[in-house]
């Protein structure tokens, strides 16, 4: 037992700590911010949803209500720009593929690991936005906050900014492909989306990377499609997304952001 | 009340089966059992009897979290087997004991074959006939080629009496389900494991902390680089041709450091635990990039599987014994069967074809090759060589189809220019530098790593506590949402 209690102490602290770090997300040593690893919130996670949140049904309802009345689709060639996180190394080359087929020129912005907090505190949206002109603006965030507790209190500003940056250009934010029940990004996000902005991607069906958690290139290449097919439905400025011969295509330029950038 | 309530429900599902979380060494859910695991082991190691229980119940309960209730195939493979066992060193007819072999084997390769090879033979055999196809809705159990390969090796050895038969199920089912080798390997001998069983040696300190050593670097290996440098490999992979040919070839170099580091971090997390219980498991890896041919470099990859190959198929099939053509074929033969092994499909067979048609070209020229490269340019092209074929090699075992592996390796070739280098170095500076440590670490001499456990082992309690927590943490930050699963556990 003696040789083995140094090492099991050894271990024992290092859990507690992490543990700790994980329950105090506001812990930070100097400028560095450790990631949560999410053992306290799997251990104290609700299993169902709380009524104390916003109604998401209400919110998507809301969101998606010109669905019974299709806006007319704007065939205007754009400029359009995609921002978001790992998720559009799978959607960006089929959305570059619509682009192409119906006459728009693709910018993607790729921040690895990146957050609506991230992005709502760094200026690289409106910097984007001033650079490149875009003429509609579609966005894919969320994936890495399926698990923050508190999301209304902590990131319902930052998507807020996200929105107020985009200002009246038209714009997609597609939801993240749930691997896993959130904690309430979709209803958040759900909730300030303008009408007919928000493509609820949780609840449909991916073939996963060996992640588990990112959609293979095909199923990715689904999703979009998924997206192009609900446009003219449901979104409140539809643009003309006729079904590329191409599976795959390359934007005019690929912006990529590290995940220790701010 | 509603927080112990909504504790005790996660906890719950935490411990219990889930299909798409197998328990991993690097997870929280398994260093949180490990804790508890530790003292308890401690404590019941004075009572042997009371020792192979726990440890068994653990290996069962650990089998269970990654693979459900198969663990009840476990429990009967063991059973059957050790029963055989027993009753063929009661048998005097030579023809009574061939027999209960030949039932053990049908029944290990029967069960293999069933869950890992049934959809294959009958998608062949549907495709010869132009028939419609419909997989059997199959699941393979987690590691089931490792423990039979296990169960299999017993059962010759103690067929050729190079064993004695393991006197209680217990002990066997103890060697069977062995938790840190039972998923992913190394396979485990009954000639090496069972002495060690019954001996019932206490590890020492320094041990354990060689093994905590070996777990810290089997972390590094496979949470942080792999795992990492996987995430871009996927892309490649999963869309070939849609990239340059430059990003193409960092591809297929990730791929060939992810599987490495994927699976000799594994065996090295595997080995670091045993040693802590206070068991040795021998190496599964030795440098294998550092080969200068194919011959050295299965010498030096996955030793577990290639002696197991050589010493049950290979030696079998008539080894090097009867004559240079029989032994070329015998070494194809063995490297198809370890192909096949790997996976029921034709790209592992190409695969492993193709390994064995380079050890049987390796061996023909070799005394053409000893007049040649013996100087360091010479040294150096070999290793390029040896390197080449097998990170090509590697594409068609990575790659979803045949077209798929050759539409990436013409691309890498055909398409390659290095303008691309600096833009891809800004866009992906930390793959770069995980490929880069991972590399310079390959190449470092052994003597160096030995040297690192050793400081580690005498380092102060702190050092160790922080190196751990930086480890740790390094896996929380570059990790997905999700935990990939070891690229072995298919196996």
């Amino acid at each position: 037992m003696k040789n083995y209690l140094p090492f099991w102490l050894i271990i024992f602290v290092s859990f507690v700590i992490i543990f700790a770090l994980s329950a105090f997300d506001g812990i930070s040593i100097g400028s560095y911010k450790p990631k949560s690893s999410g053992m306290y919130d799997n251990l104290t996670r609700q299993r169902s949803i709380s009524d104390d949140m916003p109604d998401e049904e209400k919110a998507i309802s809301d969101s998606t209500a010109v669905a019974q009345q299709p806006v007319p689709v704007d065939t205007a060639s754009k400029v359009i720009l995609f921002i978001g996180d790992s998720m559009l190394d799978g959607l960006s080359p089929r959305l570059a593929a619509y682009a192409e087929q119906n006459g728009h020129t693709l910018y993607t912005v790729i921040w690895y690991s990146s957050t609506s907090e991230r992005w709502g505190k760094s200026d690289k949206l409106a910097s984007y936005i001033k650079r490149i002109k875009p003429g509609y603006i579609f966005l894919c965030l969320g994936a890495n906050e399926l698990s923050v507790k508190d999301i209304i209190a902590k990131r319902d500003a930052y998507v807020k900014k996200i929105i107020s940056d985009i200002g009246d250009i038209p714009y997609v934010w597609i939801g993240p492909p749930n691997w896993k029940e959130d904690t309430g990004i979709n209803r958040l996000i759900a909730t300030n989306a303008a009408t007919g902005c928000y493509f609820k991607s949780d609840g449909m069906t991916f073939e996963r990377g060996k992640d588990g958690a990112h959609p293979t290139r095909s199923s990715a290449a689904e999703w979009m499609d998924s997206v192009a097919r609900w446009m003219p439905l449901h979104c409140s400025h539809p643009i003309k997304m006729e079904l590329p011969e191409s599976d795959f295509g390359r934007p005019a330029r690929v912006y990529v952001h590290q995940p220790d950038e701010n | 009340m509603e927080i112990l309530q909504r504790l005790y429900e996660n906890i719950a599902d935490c411990l219990s089966y889930d299909s798409g979380q197998p328990m991993l060494f690097s997870s929280g859910t398994f260093w949180a059992l490990f804790l508890l695991f530790v003292p308890l082991y401690s404590l019941l190691k004075r009572n042997f009897w009371q020792m192979v229980v726990f440890v068994v119940a653990f290996g069962l309960y650990f089998y269970y979290k990654s693979s459900g209730a198969f663990v009840a195939l476990l429990i009967i493979t063991s059973l059957f087997d050790w029963t055989l066992s027993r009753l063929m060193v009661r048998l005097r007819s030579k023809a009574a004991r061939r027999w209960c072999v030949a039932l053990s084997l049908t029944a290990s390769l029967g069960i293999l074959g069933y869950f890992k090879y049934a959809n294959f033979f009958l998608w062949n055999i549907s495709a010869m006939v132009n028939g419609n196809f419909q997989p059997l809705e199959l699941i393979l159990p987690v590691g089931i080629s490792f423990y039979t390969f296990q169960s299999i090796s017993y059962i010759i050895d103690v067929y050729k009496g190079k064993v004695e038969p393991v006197r209680t199920w217990l002990e066997y089912a103890f060697f069977l389900s062995f938790f840190p080798a039972l998923v992913a390997g190394p396979i485990v001998r009954c000639d090496y494991f069972v002495p060690q069983i019954r001996e019932n040696r206490h590890a020492s300190r320094n041990e354990i902390y060689y093994g905590f050593w070996l777990i810290i670097l089997g972390v590094i290996k496979k949470a942080v680089i792999a795992d990492y440098i996987a995430q871009y490999n996927d892309l490649i992979f999963d869309a070939p041709g849609t990239y340059s040919g430059f990003e193409t070839m960092m591809g297929i170099i990730g791929y060939t450091m992810q599987i490495y580091c994927d699976f000799s971090g594994y065996s090295d997390m595997a080995i670091g635990l045993a040693l802590i219980m206070g068991f040795r498991l021998s190496k599964n890896f030795d440098f294998p990039y550092k080969a200068r041919n194919l011959s050295d470099f299965w010498r030096r990859w996955h030793i577990s599987l290639s002696t197991w190959l050589r010493d049950y198929v290979y030696i079998p099939l008539g080894g090097n014994r009867k004559g240079t053509a029989r032994t070329y074929v015998n070494n194809f033969v063995t490297m198809l069967v370890g192909g096949l092994w790997h996976g029921a499909a034709w790209k592992f067979v190409f695969w492993g074809a193709m390994h064995g048609a380079g050890l049987a070209v390796h061996k023909a020229a070799s005394p053409y090759l000893s007049r040649v490269g013996t100087g360091r340019a010479g040294r150096w092209f070999a290793w390029l060589l040896t390197m080449s074929v097998v990170a090509a090699l590697w594409v068609f075992f990575r790659a979803d189809s045949w077209s798929d592996a050759c539409v990436l390796l013409s691309r890498a070739v055909s398409d390659f220019s290095l303008s691309y280098a600096l833009p891809f170095a800004s866009a992906r500076t930390l793959w770069l530098i995980m490929m880069a440590v991972i590399i310079i670490a390959h190449a470092l001499p052994t003597s160096f790593w030995d040297r690192a456990g050793q400081w580690f082992v005498a380092s102060p309690w702190i050092v160790k506590l922080i190196l751990f927590l930086v480890v740790a943490q390094l896996v929380i930050e570059l990790r997905g949402e999700d935990v990939t699963p070891f690229i072995y556990f298919q196996f």
